[in-house]
């Protein structure tokens, strides 16, 4: 079981992918902005084991999100997600997050059980 | 003569199922809070344009363009897309129709989802014209 951050401003995206991975067995928490998220961190980065984040979002973006996390918690796994937005594919979106350095990358729209199984992959990969 | 269109349904069943079996219990919560975007979103949008505010357009169109082709709608996903589109390059001029568009078909897409999580069949069609 892991302790899971979801940061999307869209509600169904984070209550869908709360069940999904609660479904999993893992414990969650969902917040719908970048800043809340960081706030969370800054507080207390231990109860997190992963991340997973929206790219597109007002206020933060999840590239400053990254962007500031890792600077300053570089251990923490991430995985970014994006449908596109603003005039950036979805491809270009996810690459850009993965030079910010994210660990993996979903689509939008997702597929649940590839979800699924990118968590896990990225749950057993040592954080460097 | 008048001439009954044809009903085309707008919702993917397929990822609805796939969706329906990856969540189990959680299916019929879950998909109210994708029915609430896309019963809500087209109406700020609307209101947005109204107030010329093309970078609330791009992102309230960016968020359903999302909902939608996560569900299967998407045709309305599309529609979104384009409307994004519009509101990122800052020119409105064209976007009152889809907007229009987009409402018609976010009461069609919510009543077959409807259907789909009430286990229901469709009644066909739904919105005839020309009886």
């Amino acid at each position: 079981m892991a302790r899971i951050l979801i940061i999307d401003d869209d509600e169904p995206f984070r209550v869908h992918l709360g069940v999904l991975l609660r479904n999993a067995g893992h414990m969650v928490l969902e917040v719908e902005c970048a800043i809340h998220a960081l706030d969370k961190i800054t507080l207390d980065p231990s109860p997190f084991d992963l991340l997973i984040t929206d790219i597109f979002m007002p206020q933060m973006d999840g590239f400053e999100l990254l962007s500031t996390l890792l600077r300053h918690h570089p251990r923490i796994r991430v995985i970014a997600m994006s449908g596109g937005g603003t005039g950036m594919t979805p491809h270009l979106a996810l690459n850009v997050a993965r030079k910010l350095g994210a660990d993996a990358l979903i689509s939008k729209p997702f597929q649940p059980g590839e979800v699924i199984r990118m968590v896990e992959r990225a749950l057993q990969t040592t954080p460097t | 003569m008048n001439t009954v269109p044809e009903y085309r349904e707008l919702t993917d069943l397929q990822k609805l199922n796939e969706m329906k079996q990856e969540l189990e219990a959680g299916f019929s919560t879950v998909l109210r809070h994708y029915q609430a975007g896309i019963l809500h979103r087209p109406e700020r949008i609307r209101q947005a344009l109204e107030e010329q505010d093309a970078e609330r357009v791009a992102m309230e169109s960016h968020s359903l363009k999302s909902v939608c082709r996560q569900v299967g709608l998407m045709p309305m996903g599309e529609l979104a897309a384009q409307l994004e589109t519009m509101g990122a390059s800052g020119c409105l001029d064209q976007a009152e129709p889809l907007i229009e568009q987009l409402i018609a078909s976010s009461v069609q897409g919510n009543h077959e989802l409807n259907h789909f999580c009430n286990g229901t069949t469709l009644p066909r069609p739904f919105f005839e014209k020309g009886d």
